[in-house]
């Protein structure tokens, strides 16, 4: 017999189930089918295939029981079985062993207690729930364990619900039957069926009726022996009482009754009118009736929304717990089924004390009834809303002062929230979006390319943040997930996101959410926080390492922001010659040359060579007219992760503020060649005394404009760009993530936009400052050609007076008549032209002074305090203030109320 | 050849032992024969979850069949 011969599984079942009914084979037919339907149904086990584990449990069971002895004896034994190897599948022959295991302490109860049955037999076959697919070794270990209550392992939320449940109120639930799981899909059978066959077995009617007389919390004694007894005298007419309650156990169900039926009209289950029935019973029933109705309710809220796909996850799990908490009713109900089955088996002339009435039914049923009221209006604020939205629906509900109904409410919210933690948890640890249904408060807009990855692709669904999660932290959420996003697509960094952040740890189960959901200023916070920082810190990191951000931001400041001044200069130095020239005649590739010379020249050659191969020079759009100086402009390229910090409109600022500085700094340079022109002529022309007040002129007007431009330069480099650059760095170095960089950056640029006068409000300005610039211009194309006729008169003169002195040596007349009144006439032509000169030059300083003083009073008016200070500056001596009336009534308001102010 | 087979046996024998000393250890209430078909079952690859969700319900039915029979003696 001991061979192991392979015989098929169909013939060592028969005999197998001959061998343990005692029967023959015909007889046990039956079971036979039974069995091989159970086994073929259950061919892939749910459970690991781990000996060790097996073993262990085998060992942790006697235990358990208090038999040291026989565990080290089993040891010894599965050690022997391990050393001789001729099984195959020892887990599974030790599995099955020890499933079939009983405690000997325990009295044997293999038949009657039902509530064994559902425990025993029926998990097998309920893997239909999600929870058990994803724990099968709970089940196992629950199965082992339940002689000692509620173990842990079995906890699944949907239990621990229970246990509140059972614990607060009298529910008529038997405990035993609390502690197997419900039969989703019980194998082929239906619960009722089960039922049905395992009531008859019962020998003795008490042995059945035992769960239901024996539960601890079935309201109190004293209540029961007031109930009245229910009227059994046969009241021809009347309904029996026996007859309502079995009606009213139907509508419990939704399930129209013989008397008690669902209205249609009214909308609620009522007593059929034409029953003859007293008027506490047709109260009490009706009262009753309401269960039916709000099961209806919930029921056809679930089978109505669990069939429809596009209601996603969360709203299947909403189903999924509002199923579980059917469920629990319906295993209610199905213990009073069968003690109506007994009572009826007994006969209707047996009562007993535990008999059903309908008055003990309202006592039953009050708890389930306030669990279904709550289950209903949760069911009527949820309709019409999915996702993050019906976690924020049932976490409204979840305030409630009724301990209770708080449980069942965070009962269902850690479901409902699990799949919103799991998208979040998902989105946090690896970046990814699997959101199908839109229910998480992450959107991603698939159109918008890595370019604009940071800005645009993605964004917060305000509708669907659940309102247990703070604005501030679903904005981090969205960052984390932003960041690992774009370190991935944009950086090309490989790092896998566990090595980012450490605790990269999911929730597993509802009831991690649950624990979540409890603690969410807590753990959760913390959790966040420390993706938030991890993932921020790291993707600076790279910025910073990878892709030297912060040195291509120092190079805006030196290159596009005119910081490297003698780079600037020596550029300028180089330029001068080609920028003169009309702006069609440059040509890229000149100035390119040019500006790599410059580049050599100076200290930038000293520079990464990454920043000064992104340098280059652009030329703006010509305009007819327009020369080199107008079009001409560095430029900064950058690409890949840099531009989502310098994006096309930076750039675009960045070169406008460009323009702005260079033209400033091109009057300070032409200020210059004209203060150079006037130190190397004053010597010359003193021979000339009839241009001394010509040049007097001059050299007022041009130091008047010194003065304005170093005024100007003084504000655009300290007042402006030093003072912003310095918010900005200290910004920077304080900066947690990429949007506060981004932030900082935008900020500085629009300061000194605004502050350059490049915005719209000051565009007036712009436009004066312009004029003035203008008239600098024109300014020095007077005075050289002042300076020409004056040295070209120069150089006649002492040609006059050389041709003069030769002859006198040659020993002729120095000056004959006839020359020397054409030098008169010329000297006397000359001397005409000045004062045409002096006008010029004085039109020109009127000119320029109505426009600095216009400029000066549109300064005044401007609501920029460091603009009002520029103004001081520029007329310091006031100048400007004794000429223009307009001026000295808003500068003395400034100065009177100074003093006032301090 | 047949001291093989014959040391082959011993070791079935051995371990047979073993498993039932194991299965009154935990005092699964089967039986030499039930416990060498199981065993059989069980190395043919059957779940052995199904396979004790069965002998559990062939019992109940074998004592409900039997507690029936005495009611109808």
């Amino acid at each position: 017999m001991a061979t192991l011969d392979q015989k098929s599984p169909n013939v060592l079942l028969q005999s197998l189930c001959c061998r343990i009914t005692g029967k023959s084979e015909a007889e046990v037919a039956h079971q036979f089918q039974y069995a091989v339907r159970v086994i073929g149904s259950n061919y892939a086990p749910t459970i690991e295939r781990d000996e060790f584990l097996v073993s262990e449990k085998i060992k942790k069971e006697l235990l358990k029981q208090r038999r040291e002895t026989d565990a080290a004896l089993f040891s010894e034994l599965h050690r022997k079985l391990q050393t001789q190897g001729v099984l195959k599948h020892r887990w599974s022959v030790l599995y099955l062993l020890l499933s079939l295991s009983e405690d000997p302490r325990k009295p044997s109860s293999r038949v009657g207690n039902y509530g064994a049955l559902f425990a025993q037999a029926l998990p097998r076959d309920a893997h239909s729930t999600p929870f058990y697919c994803t724990r099968p070794q709970s089940l196992a270990l629950g199965y082992g364990e339940r002689s000692t209550g509620l173990s842990a392992s079995v906890g699944t939320s949907g239990i621990s619900s229970l246990g509140v449940y059972t614990l607060n109120g009298p529910t008529p639930t038997p405990q035993s039957l609390l502690a197997g799981q419900p039969p989703q899909s019980a194998g082929a059978q239906p619960l009722g069926s089960r039922l049905a066959w395992a009531l008859p077995m019962s020998s003795s009617p008490s042995s059945a009726l035992a769960p239901p007389s024996t539960r601890p919390p079935l309201g109190p004694p004293a209540l029961s022996s007031r109930v009245p007894r229910p009227r059994r005298d046969g009241d021809t007419g009347e309904v029996n009482e026996v007859a309502l309650v079995r009606d009213i156990l139907y509508v419990f169900q939704g399930i129209d009754g013989k008397f008690i039926k669902l209205s249609a009209q009214d909308n609620c289950y009522k007593i059929d009118s034409k029953v003859v029935l007293c008027k506490s019973l047709r109260d009490t029933s009706s009262r009753l009736a309401e269960l039916g109705w709000l099961h209806n309710k919930v029921r056809k809220y679930t089978d109505a929304r669990s069939l429809d796909r596009a209601f996603g996850l969360v709203g299947q799990s909403f189903c999924a717990s509002l199923h579980q908490e059917l469920k629990e009713y319906y295993r209610l109900l199905s213990v009073l089924h069968s003690q109506l089955q007994v009572e009826d088996d007994q006969g209707v002339n047996v009562c007993t004390e535990s008999s059903l009435t309908l008055r003990r039914l309202l006592v039953w049923m009050y708890d389930p009834k306030v669990r279904l009221k709550t289950l209903a209006a949760l069911v009527d604020y949820c309709q019409g809303r999915k996702g993050g939205e019906l976690a924020s629906a049932v976490h409204a509900y979840g305030k409630t002062g009724d301990p209770q109904m708080r449980a069942l409410v965070q009962h269902i919210l850690s479901l409902v929230s699990h799949p919103i933690l799991n998208f979040l948890y998902r989105w946090i640890y690896d970046g990814e979006l699997e959101d199908t249904y839109h229910e998480f408060f992450v959107a991603s807009d698939p159109n918008v390319k890595t370019d604009r990855l940071w800005h645009d692709k993605y964004s917060l669904r305000k509708s669907m943040i659940p309102s247990f999660i703070t604005m501030d932290q679903a904005r981090k959420v969205l960052l984390i997930g932003k960041s690992i996003n774009f370190l991935h697509q944009v950086c090309h960094d490989r790092t896998p996101p566990g090595k980012i952040t450490s605790a990269s740890k999911s929730a597993d189960t509802p009831k991690d959410a649950a624990e979540l959901l409890s603690d969410l200023e807590g753990a959760f916070q913390e959790k966040i926080d420390a993706a938030y920082f991890d993932t921020s810190k790291y993707l600076l990191d790279v910025l910073n390492r990878n892709y030297l951000l912060l040195e291509h931001l120092q190079a805006m400041r030196r290159y596009l922001l005119l910081g490297q001044g003698d780079f600037i200069r020596h550029l300028m130095d180089l330029l001068k010659p080609e920028l003169v020239r009309p702006a069609t005649t440059l040509y890229q590739h000149n100035l390119t040359g040019i500006l790599e010379t410059a580049v050599r020249a100076t200290n930038a050659q000293f520079d990464n060579a990454e920043i000064l191969k992104r340098l280059d020079v652009r030329l703006l759009e010509v305009s007819p007219g327009d020369t080199g100086w107008d079009v001409f402009s560095l430029d900064y390229h950058v690409d890949g992760p840099i531009a989502t910090v310098f994006t096309r409109e930076c750039m675009g600022h960045y070169l406008r503020v460009f323009n702005f500085l260079w033209r400033a700094k091109r009057m300070e340079y032409t200020l210059t060649d004209i203060w150079k022109g006037q130190m190397c002529n004053a010597k010359l022309l003193k021979t000339m005394p009839e241009l001394s007040g010509v040049l007097h002129q001059c050299h007022i007007l041009a130091s008047e404009m010194v003065h304005f431009i170093h005024q100007m330069q003084y504000y655009i480099t300290f007042e402006v760009l030093e003072c912003s650059w310095d918010e900005l760095w200290n910004k920077v170095q304080q900066a947690q993530d990429l949007d506060h960089i981004i932030a900082a950056h935008e900020v500085f640029l629009d300061t000194i936009i605004s502050r350059c006068l490049l915005d719209n409000n000051s565009r007036s300005l712009l436009n004066q400052l312009r004029a003035i610039f203008d008239q600098i211009i024109e300014f020095q194309s007077a005075q050289d050609s002042l300076y020409r006729s004056a040295l070209e008169e120069l150089s006649l003169r002492l040609q006059f007076e050389e041709k003069k002195r030769q002859r006198e040596e040659e020993g002729q007349w120095g000056v004959t008549a006839e020359v020397e009144a054409e030098e008169k006439k010329r000297i006397q032509e000359f001397q005409e032209t000045i004062p045409k000169m002096r006008s010029q030059l004085r039109i020109l300083t009127h000119f320029y002074q109505s426009i600095v003083q216009q400029f000066l009073v549109l300064l005044m008016t401007s609501s920029d305090e460091s603009l009002r200070f520029l103004s001081f500056r520029l007329d310091f001596n006031e100048h400007y203030r004794a000429r223009e009336p307009r001026l000295r009534a808003s500068l003395g308001a400034t100065r009177g109320r100074r003093p006032s102010n301090i | 050849m047949a001291s093989a087979a014959n040391t082959n046996l011993n070791a079935v024998r051995e371990t047979m032992d073993v498993l039932l000393e194991i299965s009154r250890l935990l005092n699964t209430g089967l039986d030499m024969e039930s416990l060498s078909i199981c065993v059989r079952l069980c190395e043919q690859g059957i779940n052995p979850e199904a396979l004790s969700a069965v002998i559990k319900e062939l019992r109940k039915a074998s004592e409900s069949l039997k507690a029936s029979e005495n009611c109808a003696n």
